[in-house]
């Protein structure tokens, strides 16, 4: 199964573990009143959550 | 496909239909928000009545959308609402703020959320796997032999997991929060993140069965180039803000 993956497959893996760090910490930033920082890590993990989905969808019509 | 075939966790979920889905977070705002209101002190019997045959729609769902399909599936959803909120109609007086306090109107609202999008947003069928280019058509073993049925577990099993596992840790943050608004408002966004983050590792992991185009790669790469530059110009500004500082 590794073997069978594309690079491609790896980049979507690590942009979702990425937007999962990233979610993480603009939870903690919210927890500790720093709403511009949230802000900012929220958008990260939006961001990484969505480049990792196109990229992880095959094919022009996917 | 008969129940059993199924080799992996999202074919199942997808099998067992989207009222079924719909049914458990439908279960659990029905407990949180109309059971307590139906039994309250003094509510009347239509009360009561009325929360039980919210209940029953809700399972009638469940078992006719098998026979029915969609035409159970809407009739469930709309009755059970329907239902419900006559319950709250008839017994005002278990909807006061004595009888609803934050923590329980914070989870009545989530699972009426969650049953919502349970409800709009089922799980879908996995699409059929297409044929390996070259394979000989006319091979009838080749044509009826089933995916690698420990692959698939695996890298399902593997997807589905992280993906859990990552929304579980969300929901470990911010519990000390010492201000009840920003509590509440912590526990809203991980809720909202974890949702997101299960969602999206279900898209990836479906994604792996969908057919591949002769060029994948570079249309999977233009196609994912707004929101990567989007995520360079943020790292960009977290550079120049730590430098900043």
């Amino acid at each position: 199964m590794l073997g069978s993956m594309h690079i491609l497959d790896w980049l979507s893996i690590a942009l979702v573990v990425a937007a999962g760090a990233a979610f993480v910490m603009g939870e903690v930033a919210l927890a500790r009143a720093d709403d511009l920082q949230a802000l900012y890590w929220l958008a990260v993990g939006i961001a990484s959550l969505r480049a990792g989905v196109q990229v992880a969808r095959p094919g022009a019509k996917a | 496909m008969r129940a059993g075939e199924h080799d992996t966790p999202l074919q199942h979920m997808s099998a067992i239909g989207a009222a079924a889905q719909a049914s458990v977070p439908g279960l659990y705002a029905w407990g949180v928000t109309v059971v307590p209101c139906a039994w309250a002190r003094g509510s009347p019997l239509g009360a009561k009545v009325l929360a039980v045959a919210a209940l029953v729609f809700l399972a009638a769902g469940v078992a006719g959308e098998r026979r029915f399909g969609h035409r159970a599936r809407v009739g469930s959803l709309w009755g059970f609402v329907a239902a419900s909120a006559a319950t709250w109609v008839s017994a005002p007086m278990g909807v006061g703020p004595a009888h609803v306090d934050a923590a329980r109107g914070l989870a009545g609202m989530l699972g009426w959320g969650l049953f919502a999008f349970a409800s709009a947003a089922p799980v879908s069928k996995a699409p059929v796997e297409a044929r390996a280019p070259g394979r000989a058509s006319d091979d009838p073993a080749a044509v009826a032999a089933p995916p690698s049925r420990a692959r698939a577990t695996f890298g399902d099993w593997g997807y589905v997991g992280v993906g859990m596992l990552g929304a579980a840790a969300m929901q470990a943050v911010g519990w000390h929060v010492a201000a009840v608004e920003r509590a509440l408002f912590v526990r809203l966004v991980a809720l909202a993140a974890g949702l997101t983050f299960v969602g999206a590792a279900v898209q990836v992991a479906l994604a792996r069965r969908l057919p591949r185009s002769p060029a994948p790669a570079k249309q999977r790469a233009r196609r994912a180039l707004g929101p990567l530059v989007a995520l360079a110009l943020l790292a960009a500004w977290g550079m120049a803000s730590l430098t900043r500082c």
